[in-house]
């Protein structure tokens, strides 16, 4: 599948790879360059490959409100929230943000493009208070425009100052140029910056205009090294169906309060109990690359493995996030097995660099 | 893409530069630039035996790890310390100070059977489709 700016990608001498099914841009000049670009300047990335899911109607907040981990009926108008769509035992299927188009009426969810489908099967198969769904993803783009010169690339562009929104919130713009827009002030890069959803013919010429402006092209590539350096996770790396919110330390994200949303009754009973591993961070003392599946080992015993490693371009070391035995505390030291050595780390909270504006 | 006339190549994308019995060998510019930036590079220690095919190190980068062969059969004669703290000079200069080791070879004549620069082109080429 291609997005609708796969020429675009070409045109720019990216090189494609395969991302779930995706022909995606994993880098146009390096990842080193673009993710500097990003903390230092701006960046753009393509992200239409996610899934747009519009839920409205008069059942669509009890029924989102069931599905979802946040408080629904309590959001106002042009609020976005992180949320998961749960399993039963609290397993997190996807993880995803939640638009608030209008109260009670109309929200859209963004989903992981490697989970579009499964997901609308999940919420349509789940949906029996009847709440309309429909699958918006083919007709909307999204590009992403982060770093702390997006502002005022984007006001350059469609004279619109995205200084003026509060972060996690969203504004739907009527423009000549690209037709009916919103832009959220969200990313997953920790570095500032807006995400446009707009029309997929409409792609294009805000790409195209976005990158006359200034604001340099980045591919997953980027995009993956500078959520790691925030410590977001990656469902499929980090999160899955076997990890819980609680584990993955993102329980602001749910609601334990609210009534009866699927998940809740495990998550709640984990939240009692407490968790047997968490989500952490490691940085490296010594020179090396963590990667995913990685065992980490404390005093000759295996308490943990890695789920996402990479060198920090910003840092210029090797960090990793990692499901550990929770016996394991912060600042504590456990060696990371790479082939055959073994290499020093330290248990750190992320991020492993600052956010912007913080 | 570069590919150096007087060069001898790998299919594994390794270079050798070949004076009496020493040859210098490195990755390519087709190698670094499908790696993308390099991040690491571990070699073997000076004094190690190798034959034609053993590993004489690894290089990795943002995204993927690739193990470096010995061109022909040697030993290891001078490794490129260099590499350690500045791995991304292999992006920057491969064929030049981003070689990575110096083999003292057990027989020049093996060389070739090596690609020379115009085969390497063409492998490069039929690997890209």
């Amino acid at each position: 599948m291609r997005t609708p700016l796969y020429h675009e990608h070409e045109r720019l001498g990216a090189r494609i790879v395969d991302f779930h099914g995706w022909e995606m841009p994993v880098w146009y000049t390096g990842i080193r360059e673009e993710h500097l670009a990003v903390r230092n300047s701006a960046g753009l990335f393509d992200a239409s490959h996610m899934g747009e899911i519009r839920v409205s109607g008069k059942e669509s907040a009890p029924f989102l409100n069931r599905v979802l981990t946040r408080d629904i009926p309590a959001m106002p108008k042009n609020r976005v929230l992180y949320s998961f769509f749960l399993n039963e035992q609290g397993g997190i299927i996807d993880d995803l943000t939640v638009y608030c188009v209008e109260p009670g009426e109309s929200y859209m969810l963004c989903v992981n493009a490697s989970n579009t489908e499964n997901d609308l099967r999940w919420v349509i198969g789940q949906n029996r208070e009847g709440a309309v769904i429909e699958d918006r993803s083919a007709e909307t783009a999204l590009i992403a425009l982060q770093g702390p010169d997006a502002d005022p690339i984007f006001k350059d562009c469609l004279n619109f100052d995205p200084g003026t929104l509060k972060n996690y919130t969203f504004t739907a713009l009527a423009t000549v140029q690209y037709g009916d827009i919103m832009i959220s002030k969200t990313g997953y890069t920790g570095a500032g910056g807006v995400e446009i959803f707009l029309p997929s013919e409409k792609a294009s010429g805000l790409w195209s205009s976005l990158v006359e402006q200034g604001a340099r092209p980045c591919g997953l590539g980027a995009r993956d090294t500078l959520r790691l350096e925030m410590g977001y996770p990656l469902h499929g790396n980090d999160i899955d169906e076997t990890t819980t919110p609680l584990e993955a330390g993102l329980s602001f994200a749910v609601d334990l309060n609210k009534p009866g949303f699927i998940g809740c009754e495990a998550l709640r009973r984990q939240s009692e109990q407490g968790v047997s591993r968490r989500l952490r961070g490691l940085v490296l003392k010594e020179r090396g690359v963590p990667r995913q599946g990685f065992a980490c080992m404390k005093n000759g015993q295996k308490v943990g493995v890695i789920t996402s490693g990479s060198v920090s371009p910003l840092l210029g070391t090797g960090i990793a996030l990692a499901y550990l035995d929770r016996t394991i505390e912060e600042k504590e030291e456990v060696e990371i097995v790479v082939r055959d050595r073994h290499l020093k780390s330290t248990v750190v909270r992320p991020p492993f660099v600052k956010a912007a504006g913080k | 893409m570069e590919i150096p006339e007087q060069l001898y190549y790998t299919e594994d994308h390794e270079w050798g530069e070949l004076e009496d019995d020493l040859m210098r060998v490195g990755i390519t510019d087709y190698a670094q630039h499908e790696l993308g930036d390099i991040v690491f590079v571990e070699l073997v220690e000076a004094g190690t035996v190798v034959a034609k095919g053993d590993p004489i190190g690894t290089v990795e980068s943002v995204k993927a790890v690739s193990e470096i062969y010995a061109p022909v059969d040697g030993e290891v004669f001078e490794v490129n310390g260099a590499l350690t703290d500045t791995p991304e000079l292999v992006n920057q200069d491969c064929y030049g100070e981003a070689w990575m080791v110096v083999l003292k070879v057990n027989d020049p004549a093996q060389a070739d059977t090596l690609m020379d620069a115009r085969a390497y082109q063409a492998y490069v080429e039929a690997e890209a489709k």
